[in-house]
């Protein structure tokens, strides 16, 4: 008997032994830096759904530099020349010619051409759930080997915005199988990162892209290591260690502790999220614009930053982040005076609507009914830091709130069919087309469930319109009529802080918020 | 012995059927879809319908379940929703980490719990007695994360001895298989201890003590190997145990084994990833334990199975 105990346990720690591939006591750690002094070790929150961009909406900085795009946005958010030298809108705006330029190469050695960006359009179109950010594509014709025409059913103004960003970047797709798939295990783009080992769950290992355009310089770098650590005190003492060298997103909460760390350096980047306070407009409790108007005018924005985001964010009152094209300067000062804190007013337009505190609970009412309402926040331990001064800040005006926390995928799921009353959430994306397709457009108020004719018939026009300076017009009046109408209250954009260690220089794109590849170099 | 080998595979199998159906229905019962994840906030009644059909989710909920069980009992687990890889590839690619993790905290478990209950049980009413079981309390009711946590400050921040996070190998699996073995030790523990008891009262202990057996002999000769008929089935059921452990310690250790997998699966709604995956470990706890079953019979050979 003691021998078959013996037996056992040691048969099974030889398995254990065996199935850890013989690495008895190897100290060697492939997530330390002690390997090449020239890789970057980036630590991220999680994995990216897939690499390829015609398969996922979950792009971040580990999947987005295998795209090099079309167009790109300069640092005071112009589009301008990248993979796409320029271009010409034909007759009536539904057809624009493309010229590329010639000496973008694909990571597969293979040219980055017209033919090539044709093909990788019309996998787009055929199979890609996020086809509607390239537009109702009629047709594309391949005019020389670096020029190309696309025809759109209607006019398209979005897609050169559209085009900054990876979703229309170029994909090869002369490495898929005869589906059409399997680009996440042979991925090939033409960004300046090349994918060179994949980890599932673990990291994606690349190395600079020796064709990419480096700026007449050479790469600061030899490889790029992205590793996912879902916890978050456990990235944070990877990075304190030193075993993790760019810090993606840091807590709040660590930031001054980072900071006294005389190494270590912070970077601050707005973001280009707007989190919002909505509701569902189509309930008649938030009919009357004395309402929707009033709940704006309780809410104090910087309370909210100082106690749920230790200051790290920027208050905005206009209904577009400065980040986004369609944004006004205009808009954002006169929607700041009409909304900056005032209780006072804002009790007064709620008696104008007939709520009142008749019994002296502090709860206003209006036929019999209280005026409470449930708010859904999710389960993001700041959002609801921020819910729970929303919840206080309302209560003052006599509005009871109950915070109902959720996860992220029900409020998705059950938004769109209005079974919320009052939200926290948020949106990004960097055209003012975003308040037609995600918030006010026609049956597209996915989360707000706003109806006004007016509003989005202006939206549908810039939508259309391919002139620029125009377009900027429409959506200042659009904008104009929502501060008017307050359907929602827009509340911060939250920096993007990332903390980083033993670079020469390293710069963070100021709009788009991405790393900018052709700045890092490694302190040798 | 083979008519309870074929009633006991029998039953096997009507429990995997039974929980497949089970995580089928739950995983369709629970708010949010696959769709809305995948879509975002780029979603269009046009596109929704497209990726439903492409998924095959626009079939009635039985259909969807009798085809994926056809495809299933063939080997087919699907194929991903989210990453586009199959789920037998995501599980091949990560069962080496989880099976490792779960057999080196077993290791761990069943060697500390076996020491510590001994030591409890010979030195009885002592303040060692006293030690071991609070030890064993602690291991029981700590929290995973608040050992993790514990045991990455002081052996891989302060003292350097083990890398914090990420897999390499055993050496980096040595912390996540103590956090995750130390419930498991606990319980072991405290059964060695009370079976350990329970034999040194038995009169064969005092005849041979009375024949003058050396105190290692009666320890380990006549008591321990009795007791640890018991100690041995408490091991083959902690499987299920170290399964669900390995949820929090893979991520707070940042392990890329079907813990994490299961996390992710379940935030995305990932349905084909969170069915697969369930079904692999029901079926190897279902698996262990009828080995267990076997092998008790193997310790204890009056024990026979009709």
């Amino acid at each position: 008997m003691k021998r078959r105990s013996f037996v056992f346990f040691t048969m099974l720690l030889i398995l254990a032994l065996v199935l850890s591939g013989c690495n008895w006591w190897n100290k060697s750690d492939s997530n330390s830096k002690e390997g090449s002094n020239r890789e970057v070790i980036v630590g991220l929150v999680s994995e990216p759904d897939s690499v390829d961009i015609h398969r996922t909406s979950s792009t971040g900085e580990a999947n987005i530099p295998l795209y090099d795009t079309l167009l790109k946005l300069d640092n005071d958010g112009n589009i301008i020349p990248n993979l796409i030298t320029d271009y010409e809108v034909v007759g009536d705006g539904k057809e624009v010619i493309f010229n590329l330029k010639e000496n973008a190469v694909f990571h597969s050695g293979k040219p980055v051409n017209a033919e090539a960006v044709k093909l990788s359009f019309e996998r787009l179109v055929a199979s890609s759930p996020f086809s509607t950010n390239a537009g109702e594509i009629d047709n594309i014709e391949v005019l020389s080997e670096f020029s190309f025409k696309i025809k759109w059913k209607n006019q398209f103004a979005p897609f050169f915005i559209n085009a900054t960003t990876p979703f229309l970047a170029p994909l090869d797709v002369s490495v898929l199988d005869d589906k059409g798939e399997g680009f996440e295990k042979n991925p090939s783009g033409s960004g300046p990162l090349k994918l060179k080992e994949i980890n599932r769950g673990d990291s994606l290992v690349y190395e600079p892209y020796k064709d990419f355009d480096w700026k007449g310089q050479k790469p600061g770098f030899d490889s790029v290591k992205f590793r996912f650590i879902p916890d978050e005190e456990t990235r944070i003492l990877e990075f304190k260690k030193g075993n993790v060298d760019v810090l993606l997103n840091v807590p709040y909460q660590y930031i001054e502790d980072l900071e006294k760390d005389s190494e270590v350096t912070i970077k601050r980047v707005p973001g280009d999220v707007l989190s919002y306070l909505g509701w569902n407009n189509k309930l008649p409790i938030f009919q009357d614009v004395n309402v929707r108007q009033a709940i704006a005018l309780a809410i104090d924005r910087d309370s909210i930053i100082d106690n749920t985001l230790n200051g790290e964010a920027q208050a905005v009152f206009g209904p577009l982040p400065k980040a986004a094209f369609g944004y006004s300067e205009k808009i954002e000062t006169m929607a700041t005076d009409k909304y900056t804190r005032d209780t006072g007013a804002a009790k007064k337009l709620l008696s104008e609507a007939g709520w009142k505190d008749i019994n002296k609970d502090g709860v206003v009412m209006k036929d019999g009914e209280e005026f409470s309402v449930d708010l859904w926040v999710d389960d993001d331990p700041a959002n609801q830091r921020a819910a729970q001064v929303i919840q206080s800040q309302l209560m003052e005006i006599g509005i009871k709130i109950t915070i109902s926390v959720k996860e992220a995928a029900t409020i998705i799921e059950q938004t769109p069919n209005g079974a919320h009353e009052m939200l926290l959430w948020s949106f990004g994306w960097p055209d003012a087309d975003v308040l037609n397709f995600l918030l006010f457009g026609k049956d597209k108020s996915k989360r707000l469930h706003y109806e006004n004719e007016k509003i989005y018939s202006i939206l549908e026009k810039g939508a259309i319109e391919m002139d620029q300076e125009a377009r900027l017009k429409l959506y200042e009046k659009a904008q104009e009529m929502l501060v008017e109408e307050s359907p929602f209250v827009p509340l911060y954009v939250k920096e993007n802080i990332t903390a980083i260690r033993n670079f020469e220089s390293f710069e963070i794109h100021p709009i788009e918020g991405s790393i900018e590849w052709t700045s890092v170099k490694v302190k040798e | 012995m083979s008519s309870y080998l074929v009633k006991r595979i029998f039953t096997m199998m009507i429990t995997i059927l039974g929980v497949s159906v089970l995580v089928f229905m739950i995983i369709h019962l629970i708010p949010g879809n696959p769709i809305n994840h995948i879509l975002g906030d780029f979603a269009t009644e046009e596109s929704i319908r497209e990726l439903e059909i492409r998924l095959g989710l626009d079939r009635s909920i039985p259909v969807q379940y009798f085809s994926y069980m056809l495809n299933a009992i063939q080997g087919d687990l699907g194929t991903s929703y989210i990453t586009g890889y199959t789920v037998v590839e995501e599980i091949l690619n990560r069962i080496p980490i989880t099976a490792q993790l779960a057999l080196f905290s077993m290791v761990f478990g069943s060697i500390t719990g076996i020491v510590i209950g001994v030591i409890a049980a010979v030195k009885k009413n002592t303040i060692y007695d006293q030690l071991a079981m609070l030890l064993a309390l602690v291991g029981i009711s700590a929290p995973g994360f608040w050992i993790a946590l514990f045991l990455i400050l002081l052996f891989s921040y302060q003292l350097n001895i083990f890398p914090i996070s990420g897999y390499n190998g055993f050496y980096s699996l040595v912390l996540p298989s103590i956090t995750l073995g130390l419930g498991t030790a606990g319980s072991i523990a405290r059964m060695t201890r009370s079976s350990m008891l329970d034999v040194i009262k038995q009169d064969y202990i005092r005849t041979a003590k009375a024949k003058g057996a050396g105190v290692y002999r009666l320890i380990f000769r006549h008591s321990l190997q009795n007791a640890l008929i018991p100690v041995v089935t408490l091991i083959g059921m902690q499987f299920g145990y170290l399964m669900a452990g390995a949820v929090v310690t893979e991520t707070v250790f940042a392990l890329p084994g079907l813990g994490s997998l299961i996390v992710s699966a379940i935030s995305t709604r990932d349905i084909p990833t969170v069915q697969g995956l369930l079904l692999f470990m029901a079926a190897m706890i279902i698996i262990v334990n009828f080995v267990v079953d076997l092998l008790y019979t193997k310790l204890d050979p009056r024990i026979q199975y009709e």
